[in-house]
């Protein structure tokens, strides 16, 4: 009987050699090929959004460290920090013993992300700019993570949700917007960043789109200038509105004459995660009330 | 002759042997000092082994060196230019770092060549001061530390239009250097090897400093030539404050306060002053930033805080007691 046990242990070892031992690869936002022997299981996300991410591919349960702010999904408040994005707590790091980090290209000290690599843990660097590149980012991921099947539904239902909404108000009549980052001092997005492009897809027409930074500092007078439709805002905070309060000041505006002030949780436009979905909706459905509010003029 | 210089000097190496010990076992990891021995003896596990070869050793050497430094040149700063009240920034050395180091940035350019870049600003800093201090007139150690403050303010006008201008998606490297910390230093040797030298080379210039300080004219009248040396000392001072700032970005107090604390305790001699200085200043930093990682860990305070907070009470206690 003794090679019957000989036997199971060789075919058991033939059927499961493909799938134990399968390298996995993603190319990250640096363009570095990363390359796993099998996919990870343990993950450390290094930004509040990659931690969403990591969650959206289907990787949550393999998350073993995150850093502060990390509150989406609500079980990644349960999940070890290692202290903020930009200062890392690199013991903590390691004595968790990561087989993947997944890094935030702007976001993280390069010389920490470096002394992980030397120490041969494999660093995925993320930097989502675009719509597309939030489905791909969480695709890549999911591959990392060995959770494709989940990975790819959620990368194809944010992928959808996108093209519905362009969709549906691609021939939408334009309302210029101003769209508000920060109050002190004040800040707006131009067309590359991921909310111009989100105030495009609504139909909007970004007052701010030309100007060279990612994220412009302007003044008010500015504002007052270029007279958009719409103001949105986000805000510190999911309930704080006082960021819109300033422009009634400005009773001129055609914003404020039509009462077109309106508040966006910034969590859901700000990080670039599937929840971008909903944030776009939300933006979306603003856009159509200021649309709703032009009654009583003669349009051409 | 010996006696009063060992005693004190001999303290201080206990001291930095100490700090450097607790800084090297004490984490936000915890780890029995049995376990850090296992890791020194090759005998450790893999984590162990990371955590105290990859981590701890290079960061407190790093400290080491960064402090050393930093207190060694502001020692010679304030001899050279017999104000109180100089640091090793005060001519404007760390400004034109920084402007190297983020013209490499904006430039896209990472690593290694950030450092090299700081290096580079800083020297050029440094002879663009002597260049211009010389003049056509006569040239003084407050014409020095005129053109040296002016100079460090150009440094900080063009920081702060190069931190506005800039692409948001490089503001965050920006700052981080700005700041400060030993966590981002690369390599502890070039520092911790230069440091070893000026020990040794300023041992033969003691005597010729102690005179210094007393004034140019006394120093001259007793046959010691007096412009070539303070060059001298600013060149030297300048190359140690460059590569302080090229390791760990511009950590402040360290240079100001250690030489003036080791002044009030040892007295003015300079020959004990600056080996002094290079233990007291490694010193103060290793404890410091050992502070910084686990006093509020996983979160991680900058270094500068933790030396001011630590050394103010330290200084004005020691300065009240000196009346």
């Amino acid at each position: 009987m003794k090679w019957m046990h000989w036997f199971a242990v060789v075919m058991g070892g033939l059927l499961a050699a493909p799938v134990l031992a399968s390298p996995v690869c993603a190319t990250d936002d640096l363009n570095q090929r990363v390359c796993l022997e099998s996919p990870a299981r343990r993950i450390a996300a290094l930004s509040p959004g990659a931690t969403e991410l990591a969650w959206a591919a289907g990787a949550g349960g393999q998350v073993v460290a995150v850093v502060a702010f990390s509150d989406y999904p609500p079980a990644a408040r349960n999940v070890t920090s290692v202290g903020s994005h930009t200062r890392m707590d690199m013991e903590r790091l390691l004595v968790l013993q990561p087989d993947l980090v997944i890094g935030w290209v702007t976001g993280n000290p390069t010389e920490q992300l470096a002394t992980l690599r030397e120490v041969g843990i494999p660093v995925f660097s993320i930097e989502p700019r675009s719509f597309e590149a939030v489905s791909q980012t969480i695709e890549r991921l999911a591959v990392l993570a060995g959770t494709e099947t989940e990975g790819v539904a959620e990368a194809e239902r944010f992928r959808q949700g996108i093209a519905e909404l362009r969709e549906t108000y691609r021939n939408a009549a334009p309302v210029s917007v101003f769209y508000q980052v920060w109050d002190e001092p004040l800040m707006t997005v131009n067309g590359e960043h991921l909310i111009g492009e989100m105030v495009e897809l609504c139909g909007g027409e970004n007052v701010f789109s030309n100007l060279e930074r990612l994220v412009p500092r302007i003044s008010a007078e500015a504002v007052v200038a270029a007279d958009p439709e719409a103001i949105l805002a986000g805000g510190m905070g999911e309930e704080n509105r006082h960021w819109l309060t300033r422009w009634r000041k400005f009773p001129s505006l055609t914003a404020v004459a039509r009462n077109n002030l309106f508040f966006i949780p910034p969590s859901l436009v700000q990080r670039p995660t599937p929840r971008m979905l909903e944030g776009t909706r939300l933006f979306c459905e603003k856009l159509e009330l200021a649309r709703s509010r032009r009654s009583g003029e003669v349009r051409l | 002759m010996i006696r009063p210089l060992a005693l004190p000097l001999a303290t201080l190496v206990f001291a930095s042997v100490c700090a450097t010990v607790v800084s090297i076992g004490v984490g936000s990891v915890s780890m029995t000092p049995q376990e850090v021995m296992a890791v020194f003896l090759g005998q450790g596990g893999a984590l162990q082994e990371t955590l105290v070869l990859e981590l701890r050793l290079p960061r407190t050497l790093s400290a080491f060196a960064t402090g050393g430094l930093l207190a060694v040149a502001g020692a010679l700063m304030q001899v050279l230019l017999r104000n109180p009240l100089a640091d090793p920034y005060v001519l404007g050395l760390s400004g034109g770092a920084a402007v190297g180091a983020l013209l490499a940035m904006l430039a896209g350019l990472g690593g290694a060549v950030i450092s090299g870049s700081a290096f580079a600003g800083a020297m050029l800093a440094t002879f663009l001061v002597f260049g211009l201090a010389h003049g056509t007139g006569s040239w003084t150690p407050s014409r020095l530390l005129l053109t040296g403050v002016v100079v460090a303010a150009g440094w900080g006008a063009v920081i702060t239009l190069m931190l506005a201008i800039s692409p948001a998606r490089e503001l965050p490297g920006m700052l981080y250097w700005l700041m400060g910390d030993v966590s981002y230093a690369r390599t502890p040797w070039p520092g911790v090897g230069l440091l070893l030298v000026v020990c040794f080379l300023v041992i033969p210039l003691g005597r010729s400093l102690n005179v210094l300080a007393r004034g140019p004219l006394q120093a001259a009248a007793l046959g010691i030539s007096v412009r070539p040396l303070e060059w001298m000392i600013y060149i030297l001072a300048s190359l140690l404050t460059a590569t302080a700032v090229t390791m760990a970005g511009s950590i402040g107090f360290v240079g100001l306060v250690v030489p003036h604390m080791l002044r009030l305790i040892l007295g003015n001699d300079q020959r004990l002053i600056l080996p002094a200085c290079a233990l007291a200043g490694g010193t103060l930093l290793v404890l410091a930033d050992t502070l910084a990682r686990v006093v509020i860990a996983p979160e991680q305070l900058p270094v500068g805080v933790i030396t001011a907070l630590l050394g103010v009470p330290t200084f004005l206690y020691l300065l009240y007691r000196s009346r």
